[in-house]
């Protein structure tokens, strides 16, 4: 008797598990598929998006390039521009993600009023595969580099490990941000100050030591320890420290905890706003 | 013996209202300030109150009333695009909601490309899109246009288009609930008009419960029986497609005498 009512719930669990896993597979399928026509409009609109995607970090890399002689002379590590270029190219994709999130569910508010299949959480992920697709395009221009500086391409295999993590953590917070986007039309604003002061605390264009205060305060940055990771294994093909990818994982955990708790909390009233 | 009918929607007493701010605070920097200074005054507007209503398999409802009555809000509700406020609504089978916003045509994509994104939203997946496809196209009576881009279509065209992709989906997901929002208006010329009533016809007749809503009272006249008239989200009354629609005259001639 008992036996039949555990394996009763057992099978009334699995079948919930299965009916989980069906659903996040149509979310996934379905917003793959809406943020490949978005992208696909995009470029066809004009082939400039992309350019204008890849020419942001582009002339930060040549500035910091031109002034780093005068200015940050204290840098000295051996490939300094792959260095910078994965810095520049991690902080434009994360600044670009994001804000994607903020404006994705105001620009498709139709979408949520009009087809009961569509739900808010196919929309924050559209968003994100837009901005993976993307990032294939900066991915051109790093190993573009690599092989001008003659560095092992190896590094390359892992970098989608590494990329799933850091895409689990944007994901956590992409769905806060949609959230609150919203509720705040011009976040946006914000956000931009945030990536301001992102890309002077992070380690981009200089390097810190384990000395420096700036250092404590990037242990509560998680692009810190993105950077740290993906530099390790595309520039010297190292294993990156234990500690680093720790990190990455736990705050991607709780970002996607957090976010996604958020974003229950709130999605039923964004087809209303 | 009839066969036993399945209760497919109960709406019991559901309310629903939606907060309307005095002003556009949307920005970050004014809910700052009004977290601070304290909330902004806040209106509130009540879309729904208290309706009550049990739909069953086979009965096509039409619901009517004047603009801003609640006839739409009641559809999202029930289709759960809207959370009520008080009240409880339960569904009973596999469901469909259409609007006639256009269902996110995108102008840029060729007619091809937007068979397969609605196709997509819709829940339909690659294989069975391809296996419409030929059907969506013939019906529609565009297969010169494939890959033409929809914005250089005529607005009779996107109708055709839209109304086509609308109803082959329907057909392949077999909906149990079907509600209509406005859809089935003039779409296309008259050859296209019969070819199209014809097909409603095939899913008033299905066996789904269809709640549709329209200001066209021949369509809702003519296909359903029972019709429910809301005004000021409230149900006015509930009964034989006649009687309420004559309710509905009155209560337009009242208000402009007032």
């Amino acid at each position: 008797m008992f036996f039949c009512s555990l394996s009763k719930q057992y099978v009334y669990l699995l079948n919930m598990i299965k009916a989980q896993i069906k659903k996040l597979q149509k979310i996934i399928k379905t917003s793959f598929a809406l943020a490949k026509v978005n992208f696909v409009l995009r470029i066809e609109g004009s082939y400039l998006g992309i350019i204008w995607y890849i020419l942001n970090p582009l002339a930060m890399f040549l500035i910091i390039i031109l002034i780093k002689k005068h200015a940050i002379s204290n840098v000295y590590i051996k490939n300094y521009e792959i260095y910078l270029l994965i810095g520049v190219i991690s902080l434009n994709f994360f600044k670009q993600a994001l804000s994607t999130a903020i404006n994705v569910i105001n620009s498709n508010t139709n979408y949520l009023k009009s087809i009961n299949n569509i739900t808010p959480e196919i929309l924050v992920m559209a968003g994100l595969f837009e901005s993976i697709f993307s990032h294939f395009f900066d991915l051109i221009l790093i190993v573009g580099f690599m092989l001008f500086y003659h560095l092992p391409l190896l590094g390359l295999i892992l970098y989608p490990v590494l990329f799933f993590f850091f895409i689990i953590l944007i994901l956590g917070i992409s769905f806060i941000f949609a959230t609150i986007g919203v509720y705040n039309k011009d976040f946006n604003n914000v956000w931009l100050i945030i990536t301001q002061i992102l890309f002077f605390l992070t380690p981009v264009f200089y390097v810190i030591k384990k000395v420096d205060y700036i250092y404590i305060i990037n242990l509560f940055n998680p692009l810190f320890y993105f950077l740290l990771i993906a530099r390790s294994l595309l520039m010297d093909f190292t294993m990156p420290p234990i500690w680093a990818m720790a990190g990455l994982i736990i705050f991607g955990a709780v970002a996607l905890v957090v976010g996604l708790s958020v974003f229950n909390k709130y999605k039923h009233e964004f087809s209303e706003r | 013996m009839e066969s036993e009918k399945i209760k497919r929607i109960n709406i019991d007493n559901v309310s629903k209202s939606f907060k309307i701010g005095c002003k556009n605070a949307d920005g970050f920097l004014a809910n700052l300030l009004n977290i601070i200074s304290g909330k902004e005054p806040q209106r509130t507007l009540q879309v729904i109150d208290g309706v009550s209503l049990e739909a069953f398999s086979g009965e096509n409802i039409g619901i009517i009333g004047r603009n801003g009555s609640g006839k739409s809000s009641l559809l999202r509700l029930i289709a759960k695009i809207y959370n009520c406020d008080s009240g409880q609504i339960m569904t009973q089978g596999n469901l469909a909601y259409i609007d006639g916003y256009g269902l996110g045509l995108k102008q840029k994509l060729t007619m091809r490309d937007n068979i397969y994104l609605v196709g997509l939203l819709m829940g339909l997946d690659k294989n069975e899109i391809n296996k419409r496809f030929d059907e969506i196209v013939s019906f529609s009576e565009l297969d010169n246009f494939i890959d033409t881009k929809i914005y250089q279509f005529s607005s009779g065209m996107v109708n055709r288009l839209s109304f086509s992709i609308t109803i082959h989906c329907l057909e392949h997901n077999k909906p149990e609930i079907l509600l209509l929002d406005e859809v089935f208006g003039a779409s296309g010329d008259l050859s296209f008009q019969d070819k199209a009533t014809a097909k409603i016809e095939e899913f008033l007749n299905s066996g789904a419960t269809v709640i549709l809503v329209s200001h066209n009272l021949n369509i809702i006249k003519k296909y359903c029986k029972r019709v429910i008239l809301l005004d000021k989200g409230k149900t006015i009354c509930d009964g034989d497609s006649e009687d309420v629609i004559n309710t509905y005259f009155e209560l337009i001639k009242k208000s402009k005498t007032i």
